[in-house]
């Protein structure tokens, strides 16, 4: 694992050190008086995450890998479940994160929260209490969006689809 | 200056005044606790309702507001991993683990104290140090501060875990999301889409690395996460626990006194120093991040510490602090009163009778404090697998409610999975946030200090305030790196 991490983290900072920085850090023509450019500070974060990346995958070889000493490790509350099985888990729920907000643009902010709460909920488990579940996956936006756009004034995006409607 | 200030605790000792207070606190409190609610929006949403009162018991109302989302920052923080507010992301440290397991009641006791006891330390400055304080600050130039975040950046180290390694890793990571956007020269940093060219409000990725993760933990590892139930259980703050704690309380509100009177640290800063301090010099050092009620006394003390001492400079100098002393800033003009030295001439029994609010203002954060406590605390009756799901429409509406932006929601978002995944890597969150915060202070004064020394860098030493940063910042990075060295050798 700490070797896999210490590679993640070099590869991370190169590519941020040697694609990124060129491309969207870009140095000014005019730099005004004895101004250090944009991409200094970034590059120097990049370089010192490389070293510490090499470090680390580095120290994984070693007798004791103290790169891999964290007390909060995922692998202490796998608990046995098939890896397939907490990827696809994982994968839904950033689809859902994507559905929301893909949702938003055409059925407004409220129909996606409602969806996006209904299919968490589903997630973690709650499909046993199907009532609350649908229940709570309506009315809470509904209140929250009672509350700020009457308390606070805000205006959440309607959706095309719903102003097409004219809903 | 004592009959000045008995004449004004008579003026402020109006029933109305109280009613005014209270109202601020309580809705403080709930306001901070509500994941995505600042104190900011608070203040902010509030100061059109002040136009139409007099001066003082609106400057009060905004004050205790402030003071009441900075403590309501707390409970969520320790109650669903979730800081209502960035200064209290230091609270969630131990608080949750301590609410984890079963003593939530006990966390949040201890952050009342700390914060009521931090707040009237840092009012009783207020009253008697803001000149000569403020003198201090106002000789506090680039290099210094450049030095005293490299200071606060230390605190990394004490927050990083087992691990210094991973803990670097992932101020770094911090450090470079922090470049997002423009820099102080009007350059674009990384801006793929025109709104990254805003860079990255905290309150996103703040939210987004301490609340999303948790929803993620539930989805995957689905029968883990249905452990973590919590549990209100012991409520008590023992006398030994108050006793142990006392001296990381005084020493966390001296330092949020400290850092609130430097205008553009703030209490996140504060409470991230204290909380190092506090790891560093205790006994208990070991269970720091697993649940040790001195911590919580540390950071809460400190970022509660900042909010009368975030008013020396604006009072006596009329600098805005931060965010939320600039809205009040705007709330003097509006009400006839121009913070700086001219007030103290013009307007002493206004400023006194200030004083005397603010006073007040702790003991009634207080009581505010206990009885929200008891509303709050039927949060831990939810099941988890509820909870969270719930907290992320929170998070969704709070947020995009910052900025009307759907930006902002991508980003909390964003940073959730990206927090997951750190979890995944066993790198640790908070010193990413606390490099994600300090990162534009230390480049900006960096790249400032460089400029007015024609890139010469023996400016960062150039004087004994840096110098004293200086070796503050090797002396802990020497005592941390020490005591990994006989941890790994045991």
């Amino acid at each position: 694992m700490g070797l896999v991490r210490g590679i993640t983290v070099t590869a991370f900072f190169g590519i941020v050190l040697f694609v990124l920085i060129p491309v969207y850090v870009p140095r000014p023509n005019f730099i005004p008086g004895f101004a250090p450019p944009p991409d200094m500070w970034p590059r120097t974060i990049s370089i010192l995450g490389m070293g510490l990346g090499l470090l680390l995958a580095a120290l994984s070889l070693s007798r004791k890998p103290q790169a891999d000493a964290d007390p909060e490790d995922a692998g202490a509350i796998r608990d046995g479940t098939p890896l397939g099985t907490l990827v696809l888990r994982f994968v839904y729920a950033v689809l859902a994160f994507a559905g929301f907000i893909v949702t938003v643009h055409f059925a407004g902010f409220i129909v996606a929260s409602m969806a996006l709460l209904f299919v968490m909920l589903l997630l973690t488990g709650q499909w046993q209490r199907k009532g609350t579940v649908v229940l709570v996956a309506l009315f809470l936006p509904l209140v929250l969006y009672l509350f700020f756009s009457s308390a606070l004034n805000t205006r959440f995006p309607a959706g095309s689809l719903v102003t097409i409607l004219g809903l | 200056m004592l009959n000045d200030l008995l004449t004004a605790f008579q003026a402020v000792a109006t029933v109305e005044n109280f009613l005014i207070m209270a109202a601020g606190i309580w809705g403080g409190v709930i306001i901070g606790a509500i994941p995505g609610m600042t104190g900011t929006m608070a203040v902010t949403l509030a100061l059109p309702f002040t136009f139409y009162m007099e001066p003082i018991p609106s400057i009060l109302l905004l004050v205790a507001l402030y003071k009441g989302s900075t403590y309501g920052g707390s409970v969520s923080a320790i109650l669903i991993k979730t800081p209502g507010t960035a200064s209290a992301a230091c609270t969630t440290l131990d608080g949750y683990p301590l609410a984890r397991q079963g003593k939530a009641g006990k966390a949040l006791n201890m952050a009342l104290y700390s914060s009521c006891t931090g707040d009237f330390i840092s009012n009783i400055s207020l009253i008697f140090i803001a000149a000569p304080l403020a003198m201090l600050a106002l000789r506090i130039g680039p290099p210094e501060y450049f030095m005293l975040m490299v200071f606060a950046l230390t605190t990394v180290a004490g927050v990083s875990g087992r691990s210094l390694l991973l803990g670097l890793i992932s101020a770094c990571l911090g450090l470079l999301l922090a470049t997002v956007g423009e820099d102080m020269y009007g350059s674009f940093r990384f801006d793929m889409t025109v709104e990254m060219r805003d860079g990255l409000s905290v309150a996103p990725v703040l939210i987004g690395l301490f609340a999303i993760p948790e929803l993620l933990k539930l989805v995957v590892f689905r029968h883990a996460g249905a452990k973590t139930a919590l549990e209100l259980g012991d409520n008590r703050v023992t006398r030994a626990e108050l006793r142990r704690s006392l001296r990381s309380l005084f020493k966390g509100s001296l330092i949020g006194v400290v850092m609130g009177a430097i205008p553009g640290i703030g209490p996140s800063a504060a409470a991230f120093s204290s909380y190092g301090e506090a790891q560093r010099t205790s006994k208990n050092h070991a269970n720091f991040g697993k649940g040790e009620i001195e911590g919580i006394a540390a950071s809460e003390s400190a970022n509660n510490g900042c909010c009368g001492s975030t008013m020396i400079p604006l009072l006596a100098l009329g600098i805005p602090g931060d965010v939320i002393t600039g809205v009040m800033l705007g709330a003097f003009m509006i009400h006839g009163l121009t913070p700086g030295p001219m007030l103290f001439e013009e307007n002493l029994n206004e400023v006194y009778m200030l004083f005397i609010g603010m006073l007040f203002s702790s003991i009634l954060l207080f009581g505010a404090g206990k009885a929200t406590m008891r509303f709050f605390t039927h949060i831990s009756r939810i099941p988890p697998g509820l909870m969270a799901p719930i907290v992320l429409i929170l998070c969704l509406f709070g947020i995009f409610a910052i900025a009307n932006s759907m930006y902002d929601v991508i980003v909390l978002l964003a940073m959730g999975v990206f927090g997951f995944l750190m979890f995944l890597f066993a790198i640790p969150a908070a010193p990413f946030l606390i490099a994600f915060i300090l990162g534009p202070m230390l480049e900006e004064n960096l790249r400032r200090a460089l400029a007015i020394s024609r890139g010469d860098p023996s400016i960062l030493v150039s004087s004994p305030i840096t110098w004293l940063f200086a070796a503050l910042a090797v002396f802990v990075v020497a005592v941390t790196i020490r005591r990994q060295l006989k941890k790994a050798s045991a």
